[in-house]
């Protein structure tokens, strides 16, 4: 049941959450057609579950109903803003519930195949960021990158991704904080 | 490395957005988090940076139910469109107007003015109310009247420097809405009494009392 895959802007989502702050509901609305899709997409890959993950998308628009006014514009992408709200809500909602992966989600080659069929640039994100997807996470080793992609879509523990990568826990933490450490220094060089 | 160095802090931060940092440690950094605008803009800069991990996944439309759901959440926190806002202004209005006049239709109004008919003992027999609007009198017994079959009890107005006019006949028992004419509401208008008189059954036959006036009462204005 995907949506149509139709990319929208940062400054578009930007302008929308704007309207939010001014208590304007056919703006919120409007915000909710354009964006739920995507975000849905995120929380049934970190819920596995689609009415559990339904359920997270509702608790996180109405967060950002209620928090619209907190964004800054010029602090941040919007979209960042936006997922990183639904994210949380599903991470503490998957704790919470005790859910454990029900299968092995999405394989690596996938999220690999996924990345090249979709032009970042089109979300208007930025330069950097888009130059850190493709450039800094290209630049990482294979095993670094896989785990904190899994980590990051499946909004999994450290032990979970070991797990589904069937990897020792200790190698996959070495691998997520070298990996972000080669990230950080990709961004900031 | 210790906890609060600038690069370490850094790596929290981006496990806490990974979501890899968890449990105790995880709670912990949420409070500094709130505390902290250092830590809350590594935070962002690192929400930013993996947004477009998020985007590439494919998007799902969510079932209506949920946009219904946080409709009904958000309750009537927000300000409706402008025609909307006018429209739900109208029918407030509109609600409010025939609120009225259906108040207005049924509500009870003070009668223009009214009468006791008593005994001269003081026992109060009926009492009689000209309606606000002057179309009718209500007349109620208040007591045990008796009276012998073939006879009747007709109520009178008595206007100033005028014949008496007749008003209708005197319930037996319970109440009874009379009807007024125009003759009949002019001379009430004028009548600062009412009198009932004893007649044959069915009332006079003349138009004017022809039995003995029993009782005269004042008519109170209101």
């Amino acid at each position: 049941m995907a949506a149509r895959d139709e990319t929208v802007t940062d400054e578009e989502v930007a302008e929308l959450i704007v309207g939010c702050a001014r208590r304007d509901r056919p703006v919120f609305q409007r915000l909710y057609e354009r964006t739920a899709p995507r975000l849905l997409g995120c929380l049934i890959r970190i819920l596995r579950d689609r009415a559990l993950a339904e359920d997270a998308l509702q608790d996180a628009f109405v967060q950002v109903w209620n928090r619209a006014g907190q964004f800054e514009a010029g602090r941040g992408s919007a979209w960042g803003w936006l997922i990183a709200i639904a994210r949380y809500r599903a991470i503490d909602l998957r704790r919470s519930e005790g859910r454990r992966p029900a299968g092995t989600g999405m394989p690596l080659e996938d999220i690999a195949a996924d990345e090249d069929s979709v032009d970042t640039s089109a979300f208007g994100l930025g330069e950097r960021a888009t130059r850190m997807l493709s450039h800094c996470m290209g630049a990482l080793q294979p095993r670094q990158r896989d785990s904190i992609v899994l980590a990051f879509q499946g909004g999994l523990s450290h032990a979970e991704v070991a797990t589904e990568m069937g990897e020792p826990l200790g190698s996959v933490k070495s691998w997520i904080r070298r990996g972000l450490v080669a990230l950080k220094r990709c961004l900031e060089s | 490395m210790k906890r609060d160095e600038p690069d370490n802090l850094d790596l929290l931060a981006a496990e806490y957005v990974l979501g890899t940092l968890v449990g105790a440690a995880r709670s912990r950094f949420k409070r500094q988090l709130g505390r902290d605008p250092f830590t809350s803009r590594r935070v962002r800069a690192w929400e930013d940076r993996f947004a477009l991990l998020a985007l590439h996944l494919a998007p799902v439309a969510p079932r209506a139910a949920v946009w219904e759901g946080i409709s009904r959440r958000i309750g009537d926190s927000g300000r409706a469109s402008g025609w909307r806002q006018l429209a739900a202004v109208l029918a407030v209005v509109a609600v409010l107007g025939f609120g009225w006049t259906i108040w207005e239709q049924l509500r009870p109004r003070e009668p223009q003015a009214t009468a006791v008919v008593a005994t001269e003992a003081g026992v109060t027999l009926w009492r009689v109310a000209i309606a606000a609007d002057g179309e009718s009198l209500q007349v109620e017994t208040t007591n045990d009247v008796s009276y012998p079959g073939d006879r009747s009890r007709e109520l009178w107005a008595l206007p100033a420097d005028a014949a008496p006019v007749s008003l209708g006949l005197m319930p037996p028992s319970g109440r009874v809405q009379l009807a007024l004419d125009d003759r009949q509401r002019a001379a009430l208008a004028l009548a600062a009494n009412v009198a009932v008189s004893d007649e044959p059954a069915g009332g006079s036959p003349t138009g004017a009392p022809t039995g003995a006036v029993l009782y005269v009462a004042p008519l109170a204005r209101t």
